[in-house]
């Protein structure tokens, strides 16, 4: 009951307190809606590049068949076959995470281990390249080092620990 | 970036080419499509977001917050401007309000603060993308919804699990990249020292070369 009016409040107090600051509130708003296109451009083209791939990889279902080889591995470190799919896929993208996760509910049932498991990776997980190619469109880095391996791996490792802690609450 | 996309790119389109090839240009094109629909929605989220941003910073309340902030900050960011404080404080903060559209603006703003121009990923900006890809929260908003949404009664059970997900993997992150950053460190310390101790080998013999050059010249004039 008090969740939908603590962010109206508290944004009430904001503006409130700008005002008693003196701080214009329509240029604020201008300022930053000029901010906001000039970054929109930057970072389209690697939305592109990104939603392209994603695209694409969906079309060809590649990720069915990088699961098939994948499942093995994650099954023998707790993560189950059902889930292979959205941990892979998740880095890629949010909407078609959830696409997985919906039909995971539709399958398993919401109350089932698969479907809390999923959740909770959902949940401990975000779109790595989404992130990274959008963060660094505004610099002048071209060379992003380990970042991404790396983020992949602390996402397997969520991955890893949250089906594990699901597996002791489950059998609670 | 390269390497990954290439190899995904080539092998979704060589499946496709074989499983289903008059999809591809479709595909291309959706992609495309679907960018541009995101970006016309992140323009509006992120100048709402942005706006409120520039009246919050005026009014010198996010300073403050970051000056709370600053022993955390500095222990995983190292030692970073004021502006990059400032703005890493807020996205970090939103992503733990669940406000997913206001976080992105502010970590882009802050990547852009953290960029020295060497092209090259700082420490700092490594750690902001690998804390923002555990998508830490206090609270997993989105997953509950779906879940409820889905028809279940027992949501809440998922908090507690993700959480510690969250978490543990945050920090396992965090100390990875110092780990990392340090071993990084060490290598470039031994190079340079390698480059050092030549240099003064170089400079103590340029040294012997100037004395036999001064006392020959001087042994000349008392010749003289």
């Amino acid at each position: 009951m008090i969740d939908i009016y603590l962010f109206p409040f508290v944004l009430l107090l904001l503006f409130i307190y700008a005002l008693f600051k003196k701080i214009p509130l329509y240029s604020s708003f201008i300022e930053g809606a000029k901010q906001a296109l000039k970054m929109v451009v930057k970072t389209f083209p690697y939305l592109f590049a990104m939603f392209i791939l994603v695209e694409l990889m969906r079309a060809s279902s590649i990720i069915a068949w990088i699961s098939k080889i994948a499942s093995p591995l994650f099954n023998a470190l707790g993560v189950p076959p059902e889930v292979t799919e959205l941990v892979l896929f998740l880095p890629l993208s949010g909407n078609g995470s959830i696409a997985i996760l919906k039909e995971i509910y539709t399958n398993f049932g919401t109350d089932s281990y698969i479907s809390i498991c999923a959740s909770v990776i959902m949940g401990c997980s975000d779109t790595v390249f989404y992130i990274s190619s959008v963060y660094f469109s505004s610099t002048s880095v071209k060379k992003l080092g380990y970042t991404i391996p790396l983020s992949l791996f602390i996402c397997f490792i969520g991955a890893v620990i949250g089906c594990f802690i699901t597996r002791l609450i489950y059998h609670f | 970036m390269d390497i990954i996309f290439t190899l995904l790119f080539m092998s979704s389109i060589i499946l496709l080419f074989f499983t289903n090839p008059s999809m591809t240009l479709p595909a291309l094109v959706s992609g495309g499509s679907k960018a541009v629909n995101l970006s016309l929605e992140l323009c509006a989220i992120m100048a709402v977001w942005l706006g409120i941003m520039q009246m919050v910073e005026k009014t010198g309340l996010t300073e403050k917050l970051a000056r709370l902030m600053r022993p955390l900050i500095r222990k995983i960011f190292g030692k970073v401007s004021d502006k990059a404080e400032m703005y890493i404080t807020a996205n970090l903060s939103a992503n733990m309000l669940g406000l997913g559209s206001a976080a992105t603006p502010m970590g882009i703003k802050a990547m852009q603060e953290l960029d020295d121009g060497s092209g090259k990923a700082t420490r700092a900006m490594i750690m902001l993308i690998v804390i923002n890809s555990t998508s830490i929260g206090i609270l997993p908003t989105t997953e509950m919804g779906l879940m409820t949404a889905a028809g279940s009664n027992n949501a809440g059970i998922i908090i507690i699990p993700t959480l510690i997900a969250t978490f543990i993997s945050a920090f396992i992150g965090i100390v990875l990249v110092n780990t990392i950053e340090k071993f990084k460190l060490k290598k470039s310390g031994e190079k340079a020292k390698e480059k050092h101790k030549n240099k003064t080998m170089q400079n103590t013999i340029n040294d012997k070369k100037c004395k036999k050059t001064l006392t020959n010249k001087t042994e000349s004039i008392s010749n003289d």
